[in-house]
């Protein structure tokens, strides 16, 4: 059990933090470009692609006996897309507000790397329970860089937190303007760049050593 | 796992079979979990529908969000459809020519109208509501409840500033000529004094999304002109406006 234990924090630390899909691996960058410009939308996107990541990682790895070699990605993404649209219908039947607000971008998730790169990479190879922890893993490391990549594009962009305003009024009394380049796309380029740098120049986490 | 058992799953017939019992299985899937769920998603979408419908009359109230009944209550107090043929006039029955109005009425008066809108946008159709003064050329609301164009750029049409923009615009010029409403390109305020009547606020990064919902409005509010032009003859006058569409 204790081996058990440290075994799947290993799985987490991996996804999460040394191997960041977005950080390290440099996958599922365009729908962080897409979805980051307010909190609200990139919260929501980042558990529906957590939950895809680690079902899909669940169920393929639970077929990866059966699957023949030559179609097995025609067949990955047959489980990932049909995830994708239940997630689609049920957001629509019970959460109808927020699915109209992040509109394509569910029926995007099928189309993101990270999943059917986890799914490639580690289902097909690993036991249902590693595969779901390691999807769970990898979705919480996109949507740490997703959330912060979000929170200061809204902030510096927008001069909002959550759809509320938070810059105070005399500094746009005084002069001070929002950054409306953090509205667009290279907002998000740079932002990223930054991120990508930053974790990578920390102590202990280079991985140009290894 | 055996060589044998390796080729096996290689074999022409494993992998069509295969192929073919995953495809099942999913759609399956797909479709249960679609047909279940497709009676919420409907309710879903008409209230929706009336929702912003009201929204475009300024009906709903801004304190608190409203539930299914409240709407489902002002609705039926204040709304009262209608089809109009190409005179304006108020029909008995819907036929393929007609055009759906919406009244609005308070305490018995009408107060305004709602025209559908249904254009083509960059990626998909819009549909939303306009709805106008009594005077037949006062823009008095505009709703989106559909849409497919990107979030963050055209999805911006459905957004509350945007949609506040068009309150008090005119569609008619000084000369009493239909001119629509457009979608500038940037500020309404950057435009000439004599246009700003007529225009609202652009959205950055969808200039082509502004571009077919003008040209849409343009084109409904000019299919609904009749009806406008009877609201604008009833002006100033006692009558009664819908005596004047039933006419």
């Amino acid at each position: 059990m204790e081996k058990n234990l440290s075994h799947y924090r290993d799985i987490m630390t991996r996804g999460i933090w040394s191997e960041n899909p977005v950080a390290y691996q440099v996958l599922g960058i365009c729908s962080a470009l897409a979805v980051t410009v307010k909190m609200s939308t990139a919260v929501v996107m980042s558990i529906a692609l957590t939950l895809v990541a680690a079902f899909s990682g669940l169920i393929i790895s639970t077929m990866r006996h059966w699957i023949p070699s030559n179609i097995r990605i025609i067949v990955e993404l047959t489980v990932i897309a049909s995830l994708v649209i239940v997630t689609d219908q049920i957001l629509k039947a019970f959460l109808y507000d927020i699915s109209k607000q992040l509109s394509i971008f569910v029926g995007l998730i099928i189309t993101n790397c990270i999943i059917l790169g986890r799914a490639e990479a580690y289902a097909m190879a690993n036991n249902p329970v590693d595969s779901f922890v390691d999807g769970m893993a990898n979705g919480l490391g996109y949507s740490m860089i997703l959330l912060a990549v979000a929170f200061l594009r809204e902030l510096l962009g927008s001069g909002q937190f959550f759809g509320f305003s938070v810059i105070p009024r005399f500094l746009y009394d005084m002069g001070f303007q929002d950054m409306g380049i953090m509205v667009l796309a290279p907002g998000a380029f740079f932002i990223i760049g930054l991120l990508v740098w930053l974790k990578n120049s920390l102590p202990g986490v280079s991985h140009e050593k290894k | 796992m055996s060589d044998k058992k390796k080729s096996f799953k290689n074999s022409r017939v494993y992998v069509v079979l295969f192929a073919l019992v995953n495809a099942l299985v999913f759609s399956v899937l797909i479709t249960s979990a679609a047909t279940m769920l497709k009676e919420r998603q409907l309710e879903n979408m008409a209230l929706d529908k009336r929702t912003n419908l009201l929204e475009a009359a300024d009906l709903v109230p801004l304190d608190k969000k409203p539930t299914p009944d409240d709407i489902k209550q002002i609705y039926d107090t204040h709304i009262r459809e209608v089809h109009v043929d190409a005179r304006g006039r108020i029909m008995e029955t819907a036929t393929d020519s007609s055009l759906q109005l919406y009244l609005i009425h308070t305490d018995q008066k009408v107060q305004g109208y709602i025209v559908p809108i249904s254009t083509r946008g960059l990626w998909g159709k819009i549909h939303g509501y306009m709805a106008f003064e009594e005077d037949g050329e006062t823009v008095s609301g505009f709703s989106v409840y559909s849409h497919s164009e990107t979030p963050g750029l055209g999805g911006e049409i459905e957004s509350d500033w945007f949609q506040k923009n068009f309150k008090g615009k005119k569609i008619l010029n000084a000369s009493n000529q239909l001119v629509s409403v457009g979608i500038a390109k940037g500020r309404a305020e950057n435009l000439p004094e004599k246009l700003q009547d007529h225009y609202v606020d652009g959205i950055s990064g969808a200039t082509l999304t502004g571009r077919y919902l003008s040209e849409g409005l343009e084109e409904t509010l000019t299919k609904y002109e009749p009806v406008s032009i009877l609201f604008r003859q009833k002006k100033g006058s006692q009558a009664h406006v819908e005596t004047i569409l039933d006419e």
